[in-house]
């Protein structure tokens, strides 16, 4: 599937090197408001949640990060919790052992054991591809979840609280505030780093390195033979993608107040984490955050409705993949599906009959094949 | 000058390089065709040059420095660039952008997390210059994989080209390409490369093309050197034309 994102655009706005059409503009504004308006929101509907939206904006950041190696030299982590984890559990252990009180310190610290973390396991994981990579990131992530788990000094499955100082709290700006005002102060630090985030990671895009990893995704042994040293090259994309996950591990840790072995570095984590990136589109830029923020409201919704929840994403999951491989933002953007579909239908509102044939056929195309499959199965006859 | 030395390697049973010492490169911009029957062990013996496969004896020699245990992407900054018999291109980027990317490579910006891939005007003007030289212009914002068939060998010797190769080894450029388009490649090729001086060595099936572009011919036969020579060689040597096209003067 070649990434066919409007080469022949005209961007009509350019401001540091961001590149954007009128389309793009009027969303990232829309985007932005948004994010800054959530508090609002959620005090006018119970079913909306700051503490949720906020939980989905950092999983998302996560998979933003993610998505750097995903994308562009197409390897797939399943441990990327393990950054998460680290910045998280970096962050709670200099609150309760170092007695760090200010939230920037605390971040510091996530970011440079994410860091020396995504150092050492993509030097050990990154000696193979495919298959074999994405394991050795699952056993890294399950290993580092049995010491958060056995170490007494982690707190065990207890986990650990971060409440540093006769406040109690971390302090923003050297000041301690009330639980309520913290929560949304902390949110809008969230969306700040988001947005830087989303910026640098855009440069990064549109950078010579992002050509090198391409390249590297797209024919790795060509990319060798235009002179790149492969291997440095993919691991410095997994640095990169796991400092993502530290900040984001570490703003949750400062968010929460408390950090947990089950929340932050259960493997089940870094199956979000990628399942956002491909809910949200992860041939764009955005689409991973905006993943982590679905994924975790139709989590948190399910709960509510069923205990069967896990049900609700596993659907979710089936139609994605069948319905929409390119993701929610994928799926939204001028040439994707959903547009083409729109247009289709306006111009000849009698396609929604073919549509609903085709569907039909596919379904009972996919049903006969299924029972045949049984049937072999079973009695091993066709 | 590009040397192998007591080359050898073996797959099992197999000795498809069987003690082959060569050098390239002499006189420099040499045009070499290397031929020889099917299983010969052209495409190994490129291999084994280029890094691809190191051997199990023997040694690479470039410019009098031992080279037989340098890394692949080493030996592409030292100046050796190959291309593939199968066209290996970064399917998913346009033909710009695949030389985009060979040229940031070769002059060592790819690193730059910052700056603009398309902004670095010096390598902007080597793509279009490239663009130029391979008359893939109006190919220009084509994705590689929608290429047709000639362009797509053209755009994998223009990325070889890129990297502004001392010595240039070439897997078959022309397999797969109709005869019409043949000479329009293997031309291109001679062209360039003599303009700038590049030693290539050639994989080449087409002796009409080998007879008329070679300065220098290497005919190898089950993993040995059979013989080297100027293209005439192939006129004179019985043993090699039967070999090569199973035929002999006795048919």
């Amino acid at each position: 599937m070649p990434e066919r994102v409007d080469r022949d655009r005209t961007p009509a706005y350019r401001f540091l090197g961001v590149e954007v059409t009128r389309r793009e503009a009027a969303f990232l504004v829309l985007g932005v408001v948004v994010l800054f308006i959530v508090p609002d929101l959620t005090t006018v509907s119970d079913s909306l949640q700051l503490s949720v939206i906020h939980q989905g904006l950092l999983f998302g950041f996560a998979a933003v990060g993610l998505n750097l190696l995903l994308r562009h030299t197409k390897l797939t982590s399943f441990g990327h919790a393990a950054f998460f984890g680290t910045g998280a559990y970096a962050t709670a252990v200099l609150a309760r052992y170092a007695g760090v009180q200010s939230v920037g310190l605390l971040l510091l610290g996530a970011i440079a054991a994410a860091t020396v973390m995504a150092a050492i396991i993509g030097a050990l994981s990154l000696r193979h591809t495919g298959l074999y990579f994405a394991l050795l990131t699952l056993a890294f992530g399950q290993l580092l979840y049995a010491i958060a788990l056995g170490q007494s000094a982690l707190g065990g499955s207890d986990g650990l609280p971060i409440r540093p100082g006769p406040a109690n709290q971390p302090l923003l700006f050297g000041t301690a505030f009330s639980p309520d005002v913290y929560q949304v102060l902390t949110y809008y630090l969230t969306v700040v780093v988001i947005l830087i985030g989303l910026f640098v990671m855009y440069r990064i895009t549109q950078s010579p390195f992002r050509n090198a990893l391409d390249a590297i995704g797209q024919e790795r042994t060509r990319a060798r033979f235009i002179g790149l040293p492969v291997r440095r090259y993919v691991w410095a994309a997994f640095v990169v993608s796991g400092i993502y996950g530290g900040v984001a591990g570490g703003l949750y840790a400062v968010v929460r107040q408390y950090v947990r072995p089950e929340g932050t570095l259960f493997f089940l984590r870094s199956g979000d984490i990628l399942f956002m990136a491909i809910l949200g589109g992860f041939r764009t830029l955005v689409g991973p955050l905006i993943g982590g923020v679905v994924l975790v409201f139709l989590q948190d919704v399910g709960q509510d409705v069923t205990q069967y929840y896990d049900f609700l994403t596993g659907v979710v999951l089936l139609i994605l993949v069948y319905g929409f491989p390119r993701g929610i933002v994928g799926s939204l953007r001028s040439g994707g599906i959903v547009n083409t579909r729109l247009n289709e239908l306006r111009r000849e509102p009698s396609v929604l009959s073919t549509w609903g044939r085709t569907a039909v056929q596919s379904i009972e195309r996919k049903v006969t094949e299924a029972l045949t499959s049984l049937r072999i199965i079973l009695f091993g006859v066709d | 000058m590009l040397e192998a030395r007591n080359l050898r390697k073996s797959f099992g049973e197999l000795v498809a390089t069987d003690d082959i010492t060569l050098e390239f490169g002499k006189d420099e911009g040499e045009l070499v065709f290397i031929v020889g029957p099917n299983g010969a062990g052209k495409t190994t013996f490129i291999n084994l040059l280029t890094g691809f496969l190191s051997p199990d004896e023997g040694s690479i020699v470039l410019d009098g420095d031992d080279i037989t245990g340098m890394s692949a992407n080493g030996r592409v900054d030292a100046g050796i660039a190959r291309s593939f018999q199968v066209v290996k291109v970064f399917e998913e980027m346009t033909v710009r952008e695949n030389l985009r990317t060979v040229v940031l490579t070769e002059q060592g910006k790819t690193w730059s997390l910052f700056s603009m891939a398309d902004g670095h005007a010096e390598v902007e003007t080597k793509v279009d210059e490239l663009l130029a030289k391979f008359r893939l212009e109006d190919a220009a914002d084509t994705l590689a994989e929608e290429l047709p068939h000639g362009d797509r060998k053209l755009l994998d010797v223009a990325m070889s080209f890129g990297l502004d190769p001392d010595y240039l080894l070439l897997d078959e450029p022309t397999s797969g390409v109709s005869t019409r388009e043949k000479e329009y490649v293997i031309e291109t090729i001679v062209e360039v490369g003599r303009a700038e001086g590049v030693t290539t060595v050639t994989i080449e099936h087409d002796m009409d093309i080998v007879t008329e572009y070679a300065d220098r011919v290497v005919a190898l036969h089950q993993g040995t050197v059979h013989g080297v020579g100027p293209p005439t060689m192939l006129e004179t040597d019985d043993e090699l034309r039967r070999l090569l096209l199973g035929v002999g003067d006795d048919e």
